[in-house]
């Protein structure tokens, strides 16, 4: 009855038109086309350094070795300057492909970095509702396996059109000005050569998409599998998920071998058009020799010429699975950039002059699927200074309230305002900088312990260790060989669940915010911990406006004000002392709290 | 194989074929000179190409799918591979090798070992086969012009190693950078929570930059061992020709060879140039996959720490009955221990485990589940050292409730059934109605089959511990741990948890390691650790009288003012 585990990305999304994909990329491009400019120059360079050895060759061979004209013969002289130039040739034909090949490489990687630093500002810029909704998988995918793709387009694909586009046409033109009746024989090859490659670069397409999106899927899967190891590990899942993987592996195989067989055909498809016009032109140019309109001459240089021609037409459409498989990456990219930010930064109002720190919550209503509801009509009011506790049971809507806040998302109904400002109108960093928020779910970045508590501020080391210790980790860290340097989260150690509470408490600590909120902050930690702490943050953060959620009574109790929430609604709200006189809902959860300790209910 | 192989041999055959094409425009041309051509014979020249053309085209659709296809085949088996070997790991290596290290080799490591098998077999299969022609035809012409031409080539070969040792280097470098990019945007975005609400995001994408230009850096470095292979192989078929051109012109001077034997042995030499670029481009494509396959052999290398022994008694059955014997553990890596002096008897019923953040509660459980190594003879299972068991019999047994909870994003039916896949829908409800969230995922759009994104972002932080309280008690294993796996759950429903999960236990032996007391109030035993000891042990009353820690946080929990 299992599936994978969910993954939803269409094949198609939307396709974004070849031209409007290219006007996009040139954007990327536009910066480095000076490196380009440079890199085509070389290559010219290049290939008339590759078109004068053959050149000097035959002069070398026509003049001096088997000369036409006998009074040269010996002149070594002669032949020892040619063979001069001939060397000069080469080491400058080396030269000019070394940086040709350097420049290329450059501009190359400054398109994919810039592209992938765009995109990643772009993501940290989209809501929740859209990171919901993506597997971090397929977004690591796009941000590094899909960028990478474009390599080769953009270090070897580029200059090469450019240099077949350019023989191609001078080539016709040759062709065209010694019999254009023949040419225009061979140029009906042309439009079904390109006929036939737009109708394959659909089928290309279609597989290089396949091929992404089984990609993005082997990722997501292998990033859920290893952070799911343990409980893979301790229910002896690991065949089940190995046949999971197998399978997606074998989709991903399957489409490979998909776009294998396209570009097996349309290869081979294009060389055979090649042999038709080789063969046309035997049949029809030598019906005209037969009946003297053209010399055999021309035929046989026309022959050359034509295979001369072909010579690009090959190059070109073996580089055509590069371009598509690259233009099926950009698409996917494209289409992430084309996600619409949210509204969030247009805020303007900094809250400078704001003194008073109250916070009301008016008529607030919001979902997170239309049709289910999560909060209804809610109203709340946090005088400045003041601490309010929202108790009630898991799933009530305690923890949405918070993302609203913190404008993770923003209500359906009704507007939250600090100082009788609405947070819409505040610009969300500014917002962000000046509510602490200690999250149910604690999130360690991998790398030290310092650099996880500090982010992104400067403290002086003595106050640090100060914070360190009001958090109640010294003595956690003390006993790490590498004491605050030491790497947790992923490639370093593991924290129990109650010191990552007490480490992201040293965050808020460490940030001095003017409104507190602790989701569940202290879940984990033991009581006594638990006390501690609180007074640290009780004697750093004096007066501050906060909302605590939590279950436990000892947490609870220091609020002014207790609001108890069911299913997205206040129940009940007051003092804990008008509360238990009321005998309602946190009566009752004062009633189990305060056990029952003369139960006969032994385990 | 025999595929590879038959790839390879129509390889040959189209190679041998696309020599014929000229022949049969040869005949034509020579029948136009002397006059004998008609129309029909033209037709029929026209018609030997087309069916050449075919037929070459046929089998180069059968090398390109068989070729390809194999190379193919072999990165998804290396994949599987890899994949199933991972899952052999334990936590020692997890703790060092980040998932976003991972995924860099399964895709982008993979990628260049396929792209070595496929496109690096059939350039340096090519190559040869030109080289091998063009050469032997060269020696029929003329042996010591041929010894001539060949003289430069061995420092192609010479120069090919000595630069792909710094290829190899250098493209090690660049894989490890691309692993950083993989990791450091795959915690980012799976904290994206965290970077909002702490305004990281100029920050972070700071880093990536850094990160970003560094890999740059060292494609460039890598480039430029690339610009000086590639051209050097020209260079080097130049130099061939330029001797050839200097000797073979004074021998033809003195008459000693033929011009026409000259000319010809050039033309041959001109044959060479393709296979000398070949060689250079081969040569970058085989060290690129060495490299990348060289950094998938170091995770295969990878063993786990814990030894896993197979049995050869298949009789023998756990019951559940855990004995710890002066057990000292300290994690890898470390040098203080994490727990000391570990002695307990754990058997039927519940044992509760109460301590302060960090005093060791998790990393005993972490023992217990043996996800980190035991010493030998300090941890016993039913009499028998676990160092003695197979994993899968000690982890067979137990059903554990980790502190982190681990939700995939699936759908929540999925969720519960993956410690039990085979379990039908019944006991899945069953299940979730003892860890008292049945009635809410009823009420859900989807109910069952509601699907709950990443790490079950859809659900509160109370509904994902029940879901794998639930994904525990549904496997009915005469074990069961639960690490703190109530605490984000309100104190009502924790109430009807220890309620219905009373008679579930009974006949099992369950832990369960808690800060809130009214889960353990009536537990028959409670331990108390503090700094990786014991530091009491016995029933509620008795540590309230005896443990000053176990009182206080008891005063706390029940004492509405301070």
């Amino acid at each position: 009855m299992q599936f994978g585990y969910g993954y939803f990305e269409d094949d198609h999304l939307g396709d974004i038109s070849d031209l409007k994909l290219w006007q996009r990329i040139l954007i990327y491009i536009a910066p480095v086309k000076k490196s380009l400019f440079i890199a085509i120059l070389l290559s010219i360079l290049i290939n008339s350094s590759r078109l004068a050895l053959p050149y000097l060759t035959r002069i070398a061979i026509d003049k001096y070795i088997i000369p036409v004209d006998p009074e040269l013969s010996g002149n070594m002289q002669g032949f020892s300057d040619i063979v001069i130039i001939f060397f000069l040739v080469m080491i400058f034909g080396f030269i000019a492909n070394f940086f040709q090949i350097y420049t290329l490489e450059l501009s190359g990687q400054r398109i994919m970095h810039s592209m992938r630093q765009h995109l990643f500002t772009h993501l940290l810029r989209l809501d929740l509702h859209f990171f919901n909704s993506s597997p971090t998988g397929k977004l690591v995918t796009r941000l590094t396996n899909d960028i990478q793709n474009m390599h080769e387009m953009f270090t070897s694909v580029i200059i090469t059109i450019f240099n077949d586009l350019l023989m191609i046409t001078g080539i016709l033109t040759i062709l065209f000005w010694m019999n254009w009746q023949l040419t225009l024989l061979l140029s009906i090859m042309l439009p079904l050569i390109v006929l036939f490659t737009i109708l394959f670069s659909r089928l290309a397409r279609d597989a290089f998409r396949k091929i992404r999106t089984n990609l993005a899927r082997i990722n997501s899967f292998i990033q859920e599998s290893i952070s799911g190891i343990s409980v893979i590990h301790m229910f002896l899942q690991e065949k089940g998920t190995y046949k999971k993987f197998k399978e997606l592996n074998l989709k991903y195989y399957g489409s490979n071998l998909l776009q294998i067989k396209i570009f097996a055909v349309f290869l081979p498809v294009i060389e055979i058009l090649s042999s038709t016009a080789l063969a046309l032109i035997i049949w029809y140019g030598g019906r005209d020799i037969l009946s003297g309109k053209i010399s055999l001459g021309i035929l046989v240089a026309f022959i050359a010429y034509m295979r001369l021609f072909f010579q690009p037409v090959r190059e070109l459409s073996q580089k055509y699975s590069i371009i598509q498989s690259a233009m099926a990456s950009a698409e996917r990219i494209f289409h992430l950039l084309d996600i619409k930010e949210p509204v969030e930064h247009s805020g303007i109002k900094q809250p400078h002059d704001i003194t008073d720190w109250s916070l009301r919550f008016n008529n607030i209503s919001f979902s997170y699927e239309p049709g289910h509801p999560v909060i209804h009509d809610f109203s709340l009011n946090v005088p400045s200074g003041k601490t309010v506790a929202i108790v009630g049971a898991t799933g009530s809507g305690k923890t949405t309230l918070i993302n609203l806040l913190e404008r993770f998302y923003n209500p359906d109904k009704g507007c939250i305002t600090i100082h009788d400002r609405n947070i819409m109108d505040i610009e969300v960093h500014s917002l962000r900088r000046h509510v602490g928020l200690v999250m149910q779910d604690i999130f360690i970045l991998p790398g030290s312990i310092k650099k996880n508590i500090l982010l992104d501020t400067v403290l002086s080391e003595e106050k640090f260790l100060q914070i360190l210790s009001d958090s109640q980790l010294k003595q956690f860290v003390d006993r790490l060989d590498m004491g605050i340097e030491t790497i947790i989260g992923e490639g370093g150690i593991e924290l129990s669940a109650g010191q990552k509470q007490l480490l992201s408490l040293a965050r808020v600590l460490v940030r001095d915010p003017k409104i507190l909120i602790l989701d569940e902050a202290t879940s984990n930690v033991d009581t006594q911990t638990e006390m501690f702490i609180e007074q640290a943050i009780m004697a750093t953060l004096k007066n501050r406006t906060g909302i605590v959620i939590a279950h436990r009574l000892s947490t609870i109790r220091r609020a002014s004000h207790i609001v108890v929430m069911e299913h997205g609604r206040i129940v009940e709200q007051g003092t804990h002392e008008e509360l238990l006189e009321q005998k309602g809902v946190y009566h009752q959860m004062q009633n189990i709290n305060l056990f029952n300790e003369n139960s006969n209910r032994r385990l | 194989m025999p595929r590879l192989a038959l790839g390879l041999f129509a390889l040959i055959l189209v190679d041998v074929m696309q020599l014929c094409i000229p022949w049969v425009i040869k005949w034509a041309v020579d029948d136009l000179e002397q006059g004998v051509a008609t129309t029909k014979s033209l037709f029929n020249y026209g018609i030997y190409i087309m069916l050449l053309a075919l037929g070459m085209g046929v089998l180069r659709f059968i090398w390109r799918f068989l070729i390809f296809g194999f190379s193919r085949l072999v990165e998804m088996d290396l994949r599987n591979r890899l994949f199933s070997h991972l899952l052999t790991l334990d936590k020692p290596f997890f703790n060092r090798t980040t998932t976003g290290d991972i995924m860099a080799h399964a895709t982008n490591d993979l990628l260049s070992v396929q792209m070595a098998i496929g496109m690096g077999l059939v350039a340096m299969f090519d190559a040869t086969m030109i080289t091998i022609a063009a050469i032997s035809l060269m020696i029929y012409l003329n042996p010591t012009l041929a010894a001539i031409a060949i003289l430069p080539m061995p420092f192609m070969i010479l120069l090919a190693r000595f630069l792909s040792k710094k290829l190899h280097k250098r493209y090690k470098k660049v894989q490890e950078k691309f692993s950083k990019i993989m990791e450091f945007t795959r915690s980012t975005i799976s904290s994206i929570r965290l970077i909002k609400a702490y305004n990281q995001e100029t920050s972070q994408t700071d880093h990536l930059n850094t990160l970003g230009k560094e890999y740059v850096k060292n494609n460039l470095k890598l480039s430029v061992i690339q610009g000086i292979l590639f051209p050097s192989a020209v260079f080097i078929s130049n130099i061939s020709l330029l001797l050839v051109l200097f000797f073979g012109g004074r021998l033809t001077l003195n008459g000693i060879i033929s011009s026409g034997d000259f000319v010809a042995f050039i033309n041959y030499l001109l044959m060479l140039t393709w296979p000398m670029i070949a060689i250079g481009w081969v040569t970058n494509l085989f060290q690129r996959g060495a490299t990348s396959l060289g950094r998938i052999q170091n995770l295969l290398d990878e063993r786990p720490v814990i030894k896993d022994i197979s049995l050869s008694d298949k009789s023998l059955k756990l019951s559940g009955k855990i004995f710890f014997k002066d057990l000292t553990f300290t994690y890898p890596g470390q040098s203080c221990p994490s727990l000391s002096d570990i002695n307990l008897k754990i058997g039927q019923g519940v044992l509760g485990i109460v301590g302060r953040t960090g005093a060791g509660k998790t990393t005993l459980c972490n023992l217990i589940t043996r996800m980190f190594p035991v010493p030998d003879k300090t941890l016993f299972f039913d009499g028998h050292d676990v160092n003695t068991l197979p994993l899968s019999m000690t982890r067979g047994i137990i059903a554990y409730v980790p502190q982190d909870v681990i939700i995939f994003s699936d759908t929540i039916a999925n969720n519960i059934a993956m410690s039990r896949p085979d379990a039908s829908i019944d006991e899945i409800q069953k299940a979730a109605n003892i860890a008292a969230i049945h009635s809410e995922i009823m009420d859900m759009p989807q109910a069952y089959q509601t699907r709950v994104g990443e790490h079950g972002i859809k659900l509160s932080g109370g509904q994902r511990q029940r879901i794998t309280i639930a994904r525990a008690v549904l496997s009915e294993k005469p074990v069961i741990i639960i690490d703190d796996g109530m605490s984000a759950v309100d104190m009502e429903t924790e109430q009807a948890i220890i309620k219905s999960i009373a008679s579930y236990i009974k006949n099992r032996t369950c832990i369960i390691v808690s800060h809130r007391l009214a889960q353990l109030v009536d537990v028959r035993e409670i331990i108390v650790m503090d700094n990786g000891r014991i530091v009491a042990q016995g029933d509620h009353e008795k540590l309230l009288k005896q443990n000053s820690f176990y009182a206080t946080i008891h005063k706390h929990q029940t004492t509405p003012q301070s």
